[in-house]
């Protein structure tokens, strides 16, 4: 028994010493470490993976080029990235290591709402800029000056998507929107019924259904018995969206569709099928393929297949973003330190794959640390993407 | 609320209840015979949708026969997981529980490394809905119901009249006394593995076109499973028949009314109603 | 199940050589993350201590963890709405988890075995499903709670940093750990081993079985409700994923890893496999692949768990050293 115990102590001391000794990689001069957080495995893993990817991808470029040119000094990027695994507590533990173990002093990258508000609380205190793609409300704030959306979300989208559906398409009256039951659902119905109230729709389901679930006959059934003119399948991820599109149409479902926090257009068109996806609106997407993009994304998307055998999404296209705006903002502060890279960023706009991009929306949450680029509506025809119209953040519009 | 919409709701539910059934089946029969509950079996049944993706949707071959090699790879996979690591761990409930976990991660994982971790669709073979008096089935859904019902009457035929199957079921009844009048319990084990996973392959492969097939697939349809075979009883095959309609009857309908997460909770519900007024099940005995 | 007998001399020293450990940590390391890592072993050795406690009884309780979580609400909503301190809502929360557990653990303990185990599963369902869909106002739906402050003061202490919550959760799991090692080595962990073994002989020795297990049940969810309260005030955020399936299935893996046939199972399980699922978040996505490798092969190989293995290694050695000294002909020379 004293053994036992001995082996339990010795092992526990013995391996916290001999990790301490290990030489923390970012100490080195001339290596920038930047962390990424997400669930990488699990229902959710295509998020987390996303934004892995997408950092990746912006990363080794820069390391091609040469490295990161900070005031007079070079920088080799290296990225460490950690899974979380879409738990809140999990999330702390690894946002702890990225901070305390690893030394960094950039998150760039995590989802999951509730993963958010955990990792907040060691990034907040400890000044690391951390940048995510969570759609809760809560995560961004003034009491969190170092937190950034790096996308465009439910707040920023539902009412000019809306707004854009009334005056081109004003036979559409009554809609029906539905999301998982998660954080960024919850939210994107909240936001999205509101922006409808506001606009004079009226809202015939306000439904949420349990995130993994394949089988949407029941709830379409109830759904669909309102009579809406068009279905928004708000937050749902791209194959849980398509599903519904899918069995909708079976249902015998014509009306119009939306997708108002839509991420991987071509899972959808896939799952459900041409004709199910015919006509889905949406605001967020982004089409790599499209020929209205400028060549830098087109080119974004061939690589990143070329290299994970999957179409990138617009998560991972949004971490590439953020990628590319910190450090081009390191540059502009000519500093690593977060402090100056902060003013920075809240300087001026920035030429991004998305077009022009700015931090603003400090009416919505009290403090300017929102990305802001141009939002654009594209359709769903005949299976292709395409863009059909741009709406320009107010920020964007002087 | 018309008459109309509560018989669409049922059948909604009913819609798709056998294939879970499969499911169930196949993890009761793994039950009965090693006397553990695979965690994993979730994963089989993923297993089985990704060679229908790749078989069907990438390769081209024809939608049975497509079927009929998920059932054979899985069940083969099943034969071989109980070989290297469940054969001895016959009535261990505990430590079973721990590996059955630890391949679920194994498997999971493995397949979003290997497949990616996009979902990945599948053409269905059927189009079209059957419209009947204002009450709408997809082509598809009676074909995958009708399939299910086929596999789930060969398995009752196999385990009745077969004589595997007469081994596997005297060894579930009693393995000491199978065993006195020799048959080989590790063969049996094998076998009864195999073909457990080999009925949720099927089950995946079922589903894969109507479902779409992704990594994490395995996890909703194993709890359904296990709430069918509570109800129904575990080891009885009507049993999870019965389990599997009631389970979709009540999901189907209860969509009417509530809301998602309050239908889940029904599910547990359920169970734990079974569970306190008749633990073995509406038909259990084993 | 193991025999005793060579252990009943020296739960103290083990009780030492842990607080001892517990101790000594903050003089290796000040660092954040370390620390931070200690403080959840420490977390999660009062949840699979208290775990372990009614699987010594024969109870596979997958809703232990919802207990944490109950703890954890009660003190939330108290500390934010209407102001009580934690050092007074640390009591009442694990108060309020043992007195839902009287009602939840006599349905429950209905049934046994694997019906047991499913009965408890489903109940942690609704548990989490209730507290993520239902009363949002009251417990944040899906999005859960945020902002949820540290402990106050306590006669002029202050528990702000990383440090003094080690601390804190030092205290409290010692305490716990004293508490539980010494009942399994009384007479209530005699008897509890005896009904996990036989419980219809024991109920005709005159003992009432199910008070006992309900017992045991109230107490894991009292002890349960505390770790959830610090839980709660150390995280600043509570979310319905923090009590779910996922982390206690964990609680169960470091507790049969550790080994359920003996109360320091839990010790050394809880410490091995945090420790080695941290070194594995280096592994990046390959993570999980390997953490279901490790779960696999270590329940291969130490069916037992891994406080068995030593008594196991000293049987092995004791066999090949008695080969080894056989007399003529066989085997080798000596």
């Amino acid at each position: 028994m004293r053994i036992r115990a001995s082996i339990a102590t010795i092992a526990m001391v013995a391996l916290v010493a001999a990790a301490g000794t290990r030489t923390p990689s970012a100490a080195e001069d001339k290596t920038l470490t930047i962390g990424v957080l997400g669930p990488l495995s699990g229902g959710a893993a295509s998020y987390g993976v996303e934004l892995v990817r997408g950092a990746e991808m912006k990363a080794d470029e820069i390391n091609k080029a040469g490295g990161l040119k900070v005031g007079g000094d070079v920088y080799k990027i290296k990225l460490v990235s950690y899974d979380h695994k879409a738990l809140a507590a999990d999330a702390a533990t690894a946002a702890n290591k990225l901070v305390f173990q690893d030394k960094v002093k950039y998150i760039i990258g995590n989802a999951v709402g509730a993963t958010c508000n955990a990792v907040q609380t060691v990034t907040e205190p400890e000044k690391v800029l951390f940048s995510f793609v969570c759609w809760g409300t809560s995560n961004l704030g003034p009491d969190k000056p170092y937190s950034f959306r790096a996308m465009l979300s439910q707040w920023e989208v539902a009412e000019p998507f809306y707004r854009w559906v009334k005056e081109k398409h004003p036979h559409v009256k009554r809609v029906a929107v539905i999301s998982p039951n998660d954080t960024s659902g919850k939210d994107t119905n909240t936001a999205v019924v509101k922006a409808l109230k506001g606009l004079g729709f009226e809202v015939v389901a306000d439904e949420y259904y349990e995130r993994g679930t394949k089988d949407f006959y029941p709830i379409l059934t109830k759904l669909l018995a309102s009579k809406p003119d068009m279905l928004d399948v708000a937050a749902a991820p791209a194959g849980e969206g398509g599903l519904i599109l899918k069995q909708a149409r079976e249902l015998g479902f014509k009306g119009a569709k939306g997708w108002t926090a839509g991420t991987n257009p071509f899972t959808i068109i896939g799952v459900a099928g041409k004709e199910a996806a015919e006509g889905v609106w949406s605001p967020t997407n982004i089409n790599v393929k499209s020929d209205f993009v400028s060549a830098t994304v087109r080119r974004f998307g061939e690589e990143y297949e070329k290299r994970y055998k999957e179409v990138p999404g617009v998560i991972a296209v949004a971490n590439y973003a953020a990628f590319d705006v910190i450090t081009k903002a390191m540059q502009d502060a000519r500093s690593l330190e977060t402090d100056k890279v902060l003013t920075a960023l809240t300087q001026k706009p920035f030429d991004t794959v998305w077009g022009k991009l700015v931090l603003g929306g400090k009416d919505t949450y009290g403090i300017d640390r929102q990305f802001l680029y141009p939002m654009v509506i594209s359709e769903i025809r005949d299976g292709k993407v395409v863009d059909i119209a741009q709406v320009l953040p107010s920020a964007l519009k002087k | 609320m018309s008459i109309e919409l509560l018989v669409q709701a049922l059948l909604n539910g009913f819609g798709l209840a056998m294939v879970y059934v499969l499911v169930a089946l196949g993890l009761t029969l793994i039950f009965s015979i090693l006397e553990i509950i695979n965690f994993a079996h979730g994963e089989f049944y993923m297993l089985g949708g990704y060679v229908t993706y790749y078989a069907y949707a990438l390769f081209g071959l024809n939608y049975f026969a497509t079927l009929a090699l998920a059932i054979l790879t899985v069940g083969i996979a099943g034969v071989v997981a109980e070989r290297l690591i469940f054969h001895d761990l016959r009535g261990k409930a505990l430590n079973a529980f721990i590996v059955s976990l630890g391949l679920l991660w194994v498997m999971q994982a493995g397949a979003q490394l290997a497949f990616g971790v996009l979902d990945k669709p599948v053409p269905s073979a059927f189009s079209g809905v059957v419209r009947l008096v204002g009450l709408v089935i997809s082509v598809e859904r009676l074909v995958v119901s009708l399939s299910a019902i086929v596999l789930i009457v060969a398995l009752y035929l196999f385990l009745r009249l077969s004589r595997p199957g007469r081994a596997m079921r005297a060894v579930a009844q009693d393995p000491d006394a199978a065993a006195l009048q020799g048959v080989n319990i590790d063969a049996v084990s094998a076998l009864g593995f195999g073909v457990g996973c080999a009925l949720a392959g099927g089950a995946g492969g079922l589903l894969a076109p109507v479902f779409a097939v992704s990594p994490a697939m395995g996890a909703l349809p194993v709890v359904k499973a296990f709430i069918i075979i509570i109800v129904g009883g575990m080891g009885s095959l009507p049993g999870a028949v019965l389990g599997g309609l009631l389970l979709g009857g009540v999901e189907g309908l209860g969509a009417l009314f509530m809301g998602s997460a309050a239908v889940s909770i029904l599910g547990f519900a359920m169970v734990i109603v079974v569970l306190l007024v008749r633990p073995r099940g509406l038909v259990g005995g084993a | 199940m193991e025999p005793r007998q060579w252990e009943a001399a020296t739960p103290a020293v083990g009780i030492a050589l842990i607080t001892l450990a517990v101790g000594a940590l903050p003089l290796v390391t000040r660092d954040s993350y370390y620390l931070d890592v200690a403080t959840t072993i420490l977390m999660n050795l009062t949840l699979t201590m208290s775990f372990r406690l009614q699987v010594s009884t024969g109870q596979i309780n997958m809703a232990h963890i919802s207990f944490m979580g109950i703890g954890a609400y009660t003190s939330a909503l108290l500390v934010t709405r209407v102001g009580l301190s934690f050092w007074a809502t640390l009591w009442i929360g694990a108060l309020v988890a043992a007195l839902l557990a009287v009602p939840i653990g006599s349905v429950a303990l209905r049934v046994s075995g694997p019906y047991y185990f499913l009965i408890t599963f489903a109940f942690s369902e609704v548990v989490r499903l209730f507290f993520n869909n239902f009363f949002e106002g009251l417990f944040g739906g899906p999005s859960g709670l945020v902002g949820i402050p540290k402990p106050g003061r306590l006669f002029g202490l202050i528990f702000d940093g990383k440090l003094a919550l080690y601390w804190l959760m030092a205290v409290i799991g010692v305490v716990v750990v004293v508490a539980l090692v010494r009942l399994d080595y009384s007479r209530f962990g005699l008897t509890a081993d005896a009904i996990r073994q036989a419980d219809l002989v024991v109920e005709t020795l005159g003992v009432n079985v199910f008070r006992f297990k309900l017992t045991t049940f109230v107490l894991g969810s009292f002890v349960a409700g505390l770790a959830g309260v610090f839980f709660v005030h150390y995280r600043q955020v509570l979310h319905s994923s923090d009590f779910g399936l996922e982390p206690m299935v964990l609680l169960v893996v470091f507790t049969v890893i550790g080994g359920t046939g003996s109360v320091w199972g839990p010790v050394v399980g809880t410490i091995l496999m945090t420790i080695a699922s941290e070194l594995l978040r280096e592994l990046h996505h390959y993570e999980i692949l390997v953490f279901g490798a490790v779960l696999i092969l270590t329940m291969l190989f130490a069916p037992e768990g891994l406080v068995a293995l030593p008594a196991a290694a000293r049987r092995v050695l004791r066999k090949l050293r008695a080969r080894a000294t056989e007399p003529a002909g066989v085997g080798l020379a000596p």
